[in-house]
């Protein structure tokens, strides 16, 4: 038990320990859940509110409520290369233990963040990618993992071995009024190229609490593309972990929360090594009492020279009660090193509206416009052209509200 | 909106853009001092003047920008109150600017921008088809390569794309007036050769052929490239001169202080 865990340790709730019995019929592995259980109990979440007027105080979430749906699995599409492995995590676990042992918590450290220890304590369903050498996927993968009855934790695991090349789409959908705590985990070998996107629009009243990263291998390639557009609230972290040379990672995120939805987004790029290349864009807007918080970590490690690291972070406040806390963190060890960093936090600019409705457009036009348009650099990012367009068409959703 | 039908036939007695004893300040400073000037449809007037004179002023309330306040006069266009509308709405009555400096708006793709736009000031008057054609056959008089469409508005442009940019919404919108604020286009040579050319342009055509223009500018050479049926010298927020086009070939020699000079101001 580390030192810095126990800040004031809250008892395990019993139906949360009683899931657990549903969930796992072998001894050890309740074990081994049970301690994660504790372990999410004892740590802290890291997202301590900043002031009074922040709505939501994660720590203080009630957990005790939960009802833990029963295990299950998501809906994965077929690839078209049979030697592709695209299937539900139990049946991963058995048909291709070994790979799946090994990559098991190499991205994510369970025991290391409370969300983690949560979703993996109480994981009743998942997904588990694998992709051979020098295979290279041009069709997507598409994860849909829809909550219906009670609380989901999934946990996705992408394995790519040297030379391997796929995109993997997960979209999280439903969940009225319950709670989903997942992990998504990377693991790449030499050359791998990898590019995975996330569609969450979970119900308006849901929980989202997600823990992801990526560990790519030498010379490797990572995208990731988020989407963090539903729940009430919405708590995302995101890492790379820069081991190995010639590593290229590129990090894009948008939310948008909008009434009252709060989301709170970390991402985390660890330049371990050098000769390494990451670029992090995050755009976010909220309106209505929306509130939002992004907190953009890059560290480049002493000995990481020739590294070339670019966060870029612009958040866009729609109405006067809306509220986004923006927060670069940059920790350079290294001298010769390429840092860049870009933030803007505002409202539309008049001028642009002016401009605009010089040409005729109506204001509310626009602002809608320029609103969408705000968002289009992250977009981009996001592998298919039916995923923009659905994510376009969600965002003028919320615009228009 | 501009359709055939609102068109008043030039010579009927409101027809014009018709500026009267404007007054206009900008963060209570007196900047326009009482500006009276009538621009006929189908001619062409050039306002020029010292930097500091106003002329920029003159755009911008023109087009009703909200930090420009309208002490007193009337501005009507073939008849309309304009200074009683919206920005959008004075558009949609007939009016354009081409600004000196163009907003950029990441993530709005020109010819999306360039269509809401034609909807809004002429609904309906093309296919989807026919704009496209129409766009590609006005950017090919601009010298500009379609893959402009695609670009962000005014988005990382250079100056030169910016204005090529502007003249390319003129020709796509063909308003009945249009304002072209050129107050520091000076010796850009590439850019008032675009300017004059589609001004020419648009003349030339159905759409454009009765379009009134007003070109805001310091320096003389841009009406080298178009030439004006009146030019008028504002000083100071006043208009203290007005002469045709041997006027502004005067001030290309000359200078504004032989100006200032005959009107009685010292320099």
């Amino acid at each position: 038990m580390s030192s810095t865990a126990v800040a004031s340790a809250t008892a395990v709730p019993d139906n949360l320990e009683r899931a657990i019995a549903l969930l796992e019929s072998g001894a050890a592995e309740r074990e081994r859940r049970g301690e994660l259980l504790a372990r999410a109990f004892e740590l802290r979440s890291g997202r301590e509110r900043p002031g009074r007027f922040w709505k939501i105080d994660v720590d203080a979430l009630d957990l005790s409520g939960i009802r833990v749906g029963e295990a299950c699995a998501p809906q994965i599409s077929l690839p078209a290369n049979p030697a592709v492995v695209a299937v539900d995590l139990a049946t991963g676990m058995r048909e291709h233990r070994e790979i799946a042992q090994r990559a098991w918590g190499r991205a994510v450290d369970p025991r290391a963040a409370k969300f983690a220890a949560l979703a993996a304590a109480l994981r009743n369903t998942g997904a588990f990618v694998y992709v051979p050498a020098d295979i290279a996927l041009d069709e997507p993968i598409e994860i849909l993992y829809s909550a219906q009855g009670g609380a989901l934790f999934p946990s996705t695991l992408v394995v790519l071995e040297r030379g391997a090349q796929c995109t993997v789409v997960e979209r999280l959908r439903g969940a009225a009024g319950t709670l989903v705590c997942g992990i998504t985990e990377i693991v790449s070998a030499e050359g791998a190229q990898v590019t995975y996107a996330v569609d969450q629009q979970l119900d308006a009243d849901t929980q989202a609490l997600f823990t992801r990263a990526a560990r790519p291998g030498k010379d490797a390639r990572v995208n990731w593309a988020l989407a963090e557009l539903g729940g009430h609230l919405c708590v995302s972290s995101l890492e790379v972990v820069v081991e190995q040379p010639g590593v290229h990672a590129d990090l894009a995120a948008l939310f948008f929360p909008r009434e009252d939805q709060h989301v709170d987004v970390n991402s985390n790029v660890d330049h371990r090594v050098g000769n390494s290349r990451s670029e992090t864009l995050v755009k976010s807007a909220a309106t209505g009492r929306g509130q939002g918080r992004y907190l953009g970590n890059i560290r480049i490690a002493p000995h990481a020279q020739r590294t070339e690291a670019a966060l870029r972070d612009d958040a866009l406040l729609l109405s006067p009660k809306a509220h986004i806390d923006s927060i670069p963190a940059l920790e350079i060890g290294a001298n010769d090193v390429k840092a860049y960093h870009g933030a803007t936090v505002g409202a539309i600019d008049d001028e642009q509206i002016f401009y605009m409705t010089s040409r005729g457009l109506e204001p509310e036009a626009a602002e809608k416009m320029i609103a969408l348009g705000f968002f289009e650099p992250a977009i981009e990012r996001f592998p298919t052209h039916a995923l923009r367009e659905a994510l376009r068409a969600s965002l003028e959703e919320k615009v228009r509200s | 909106m501009i359709t055939a039908d609102t068109r008043n036939p030039s010579g009927a007695p409101d027809s014009g853009l018709r500026i009267t004893d404007l007054h206009v300040t900008v963060a209570d400073t007196p900047i326009l001092k009482g500006i009276t000037l009538a621009v006929e449809p189908g001619s062409v007037h050039a306002l020029m003047g010292p930097n500091g004179s106003g002329k920029s002023t003159l755009a911008f309330s023109l087009t009703g920008h909200p930090h420009y306040a309208v002490e007193s006069g009337s501005v009507t266009l073939d008849g309309q109150d304009l200074l009683v509308l919206a920005p959008d709405k004075r558009a949609k009555a007939g009016l354009f600017l081409s600004f000196q400096y163009p907003s950029a708006i990441p993530g709005v793709k020109v010819a999306n921008f360039l269509y809401a736009a034609r909807q809004a000031v002429r609904p309906g008057s093309l296919t989807p088809a026919q704009f496209r054609a129409m766009l590609m056959e006005k950017m090919e008089l601009l010298d500009m390569d379609p893959a402009f469409l695609g670009r962000y508005l005014n988005d990382g442009f250079s100056g030169g794309e910016k204005k090529r940019l502007e003249m390319l919404q003129m020709a796509v919108l063909a308003p009945k007036y249009a304002v072209l604020d050129e107050t520091d286009s000076g010796l850009d040579v590439d850019a008032l050769r675009a300017v004059g050319e589609s001004v020419k342009g648009l003349r030339a055509g159905a759409e454009g052929k009765d379009t009134g223009f007003l070109i805001i500018t310091h320096y003389p050479r841009i009406l080298q490239h178009i030439t004006a049926d009146v030019v008028h010298v504002m000083m100071d927020g006043r208009i203290v001169k007005e002469g045709d086009a041997s006027l502004a070939l005067r001030i290309e020699r000359e200078g504004y202080d032989t100006i200032r000079e005959e009107i009685g101001q010292l320099v």
